[in-house]
């Protein structure tokens, strides 16, 4: 086993390379807001162009084909990649963006070539901001249930309804959506998807008023909105998968969502975490050495440890092709219950001071207060933390002979 | 970055599992677990046979000369028994502790024997005020004529009736020093009784009066003693944590099929999602105890310092182990509770483990100390 990227000389070599072009090339005026809906257009800015400048580069969407606009690179030169960005407390790509890995990964699955042509190299080359849009108001862990009606006039489809908890901040130039193409037939064979121009006549964004909206850091997700669609008429030739094939397109899409892509960025929370009681001082000496204090963190670190392997283990099944059953949602599900438990720790350590991103009084620069509130929003998207639950029983096949298969990926 | 077991591995793995499947079969573990008997007659003699059990001792010394990770593989499969000691407490624990401490003719003599299965020593360890601190070794060794003459008590000492001989720490009367003394279980003094009820292989040692040769002191010096065992804990623990990931998998793999053909209210009970979660429970402990786990092999493996791991992968693990067996009760209800149906092997098994080498907040303070907090 070799839980460690290899690093061969010419990795080294590349790493030298994407350090040396990130010192170039990332703007020192990209900051962190701890909740990410005070992320600013001019933030917002900043983070696509260095985007555009990743994916000029084939460094946004590093695995993807090159024939696409990805980099078409091996997985050993994504992670140096991803290793050298996270140490500048971002992501890849650098700000929300449903389109590569979900979007995009889906339409590599299930698009035409034509389509594929179309969608995806300015996907991958950071050109465009995507959304996913799934949630209704009637369709939130039962996304069959979706109701957002596209009905096929000619060449276009006509788009009527309403997403909810969708997108972030300061727009996105294409939503990528799943609709009911045909009111008439049974669950599962009545729906569609559309990759839709963010711009098209008819659609209205109005952002939510939540506990929380992003707080993943470094994405930069901010506000969460409710979309309207009203009479939106959208090209037939947007429509991925075929019409009232969409289950087989959200099969892909949801594996993707439920954590089996694995993560491999360090937990900058516990990091932060063991700083600040480094450095913070109660009846006289750092929190650190109080016993309790320490209990908790320890608490902390292993629930981030476990966390932080079982992304890795994704990570590598995934690109190693190895059949996933039920280990992406046990990521989700893991990671959503344990950022809970988090913050109960957190809490007890810090006191009230966990709760306030005063300046003078709040702890971590307001890090932890967000924690506070996104551990708590983070339970529903991309599925409850029931729903993870239920997949894995399904894929583990409890009370069931037959296991139930991972959704395709390409 | 490659998770997965090389081919070398794989081979091992099915192999040890067949062997395991033909001669320790539920039937076997039983009877066992009920003798409190030797379990130096077949099927262990077998077993030796193998060769497997010198897995983690230098082929110089007579051993197969395996990796942390080959280890790993060997001992994931006999936990899934779980099959008994004294594999690991003779094979890698006090065979790791002569590596660790021993002189070169220690070595020579015993690795060899141990490898084979000639010999049987086994560590004890803990006393009466149960502790992992060098402070709380009680037992004394007296210079006396040409050799050492020791007194006291040892507790919670795993497969000691199946020792041929005990790695006592003893505690020095002349310097004060704790080291490692072979006593060989035949001498005059030696006393070993079963401790009952919810143990697992675990006995009382009495040392009364026990006279041995100056040559028994490990490393031929009270100095040093105590590091070695502390080295060769930490080379077994991980060893051990493997075998609590196989054990967590075969109580997960017994929960999973009892979940498809118990029925009631007219339905395999894991249909209800009261009895799924109870699995989904049990599968992430069993995962977090096998990350944990081989990623601290990996580790060893590639020379990297694995302090925080070694303590993480125990700590995770033997709760793991502890917790997997209580949801299985829970799917399980009275079946569980049957001696025969074997789940209670495990049961059993997870408690003494989950002492053994260190508890689970031992190790989690210990962490906090790896980490520089």
């Amino acid at each position: 086993m070799d839980f460690e990227p290899t690093y061969t000389p010419e990795q080294e070599e590349f790493r030298q390379e994407v350090r040396e072009w990130l010192k170039e090339n990332v703007s020192p005026d990209i900051s962190h807001p701890p909740d990410s809906i005070n992320i600013t257009e001019e933030q917002y800015q900043l983070r696509r162009a260095l985007g555009r400048k990743l994916g000029e580069k084939g460094w946004l969407w590093a695995t993807a084909p090159e024939e696409y606009g990805g980099g078409g690179l091996a997985l050993d030169h994504a992670v140096v990649i991803e290793e050298e960005v996270d140490s500048y407390g971002l992501t890849v790509p650098p700000y929300y963006d449903s389109g590569g890995r979900l979007g995009g990964a889906s339409i590599m699955v299930w698009g035409t070539e034509e389509q594929k042509q179309t969608f995806l190299p300015p996907i991958f080359r950071g050109e465009v901001r995507t959304w996913q849009l799934l949630t209704e108001p009637e369709a939130g862990s039962d996304l069959a249930n979706a109701k957002m009606s596209a009905e096929r006039d000619g060449d276009e489809y006509v788009i009527n309804g309403q997403k909810i908890y969708v997108g972030s901040s300061l727009g996105a130039d294409y939503m990528w959506t799943i609709t009911c193409t045909d009111n008439e037939a049974p669950r599962h064979q009545n729906l569609g998807w559309f990759m839709i121009p963010a711009d098209l006549p008819g659609i209205t964004i109005q952002p939510m008023d939540l506990l929380i909206s992003g707080g993943e850091a470094g994405a930069g997700s901010g506000v969460k909105n409710t979309v309207f669609f009203d009479n939106v008429r959208v090209p037939a030739f947007n429509l991925i998968g075929g019409e009232n094939e969409g289950w087989k397109v959200a099969t892909t899409h949801l594996e993707l969502e439920h954590g089996t892509g694995g993560r491999i960025a360090r937990n900058w929370l516990v990091d932060h975490l063991f700083e600040y009681c480094r450095e913070n001082k109660r009846n006289g000496q750092p929190l650190t050495k109080d016993p309790e204090v320490r209990d908790k963190l320890i608490d902390i670190y292993v629930e981030a440890e476990i966390a932080r392997l079982f992304n890795l283990r994704n990570y590598w099944m995934r690109h190693s092709k190895a059949d996933i059953t039920y280990e992406g949602p046990q990521a989700s599900y893991w990671r959503k219950m344990s950022g809970l438990r988090m913050s109960q720790s957190i809490l007890d350590i810090l006191g009230p001071s966990a709760l306030t991103y005063d300046p003078q009084w709040g702890a971590a620069d307001g890090h932890v207060e967000a924690h506070q509130r996104s551990a708590i929003v983070a339970i529903h998207p991309g599925g409850t933390a029931d729903i993870q639950k239920l997949i894995m029983a399904r894929r583990i096949g409890i009370g069931r002979e037959v296991r139930e298969k991972a959704g395709a990926l390409a | 970055m490659d998770l997965s077991l090389t081919p070398e591995q794989e081979m091992l793995k099915t192999a040890v599992r067949g062997f395991i499947q033909q001669e320790y079969p539920k039937e076997t573990l039983l009877e066992i677990a009920a003798e409190e008997q030797p379990v130096t007659a077949e099927p262990w003699q077998r077993l030796v046979a193998t060769g497997w059990l010198g897995i983690s001792i230098p082929q110089e010394y007579g051993g197969e000369g395996g990796s942390f990770t080959d280890a790993g593989v060997l001992f994931e499969e006999l936990g899934r028994g779980p099959v008994p000691g004294p594999h690991l407490s003779s094979c890698v624990l006090a065979a790791s502790a002569i590596l660790e401490g021993g002189t070169e003719e220690q070595k020579r003599q015993w690795l060899p024997a141990l490898a084979r299965g000639e010999r049987i020593l086994v560590p004890a360890m803990n006393e009466g005020s149960y502790s992992w601190a060098e402070e709380d070794v009680q037992v004394v060794a007296r210079q006396d004529g040409g050799g050492l003459r020791l007194d006291g008590t040892k507790v919670y000492v795993f497969d000691a009736v199946s020792a041929t001989h005990l790695l006592c720490t003893a505690r020095s009367e002349e310097s004060n020093e704790v080291g490692l003394v072979i006593v060989p279980v035949t001498a005059n003094g030696v006393a070993i009784r079963s401790l009952p009820g919810f143990t697992w292989n675990m006995y009382e040692v009495k040392l009364d009066g026990v006279s041995v040769d100056q040559s028994s002191l490990i490393g031929s010096s009270f100095a040093g003693g105590w590091d070695a065992l502390q080295k060769a804990i930490a080379r077994t623990i991980p060893v051990m944590c493997a075998y609590q990931v196989g054990a967590c998998q075969s109580v997960y793999e017994l929960s999973v099929d009892y979940s498809r053909t118990r029925i009631q209210f007219g339905r395999p009970i894991g249909r209800f999602q009261r009895v799924e979660d109870h699995i989904i429970n049990l599968v992430n402990q069993l995962d977090a105890a096998r990350w944990t786990t081989y990623e601290t092999l990996w580790k060893l493996d590639s020379g990297q310092e694995a302090t925080d791991s070694i303590h993480l992968a125990k700590a995770v693990g033997s709760a793991a182990y502890y917790q997997a067996c209580n949801f299985a009760h829970e799917v399980h209800a009275g079946v569980g509770s049957m001696t025969e149906y074997g789940l209670t092997l495990h049961t059993t098994a997870s408690r003494s483990l989950y002492h053994y080498l260190g508890d689970p907040q031992f190790h989690r303070r210990r962490l906090a100390d790896a980490l520089s907090l």
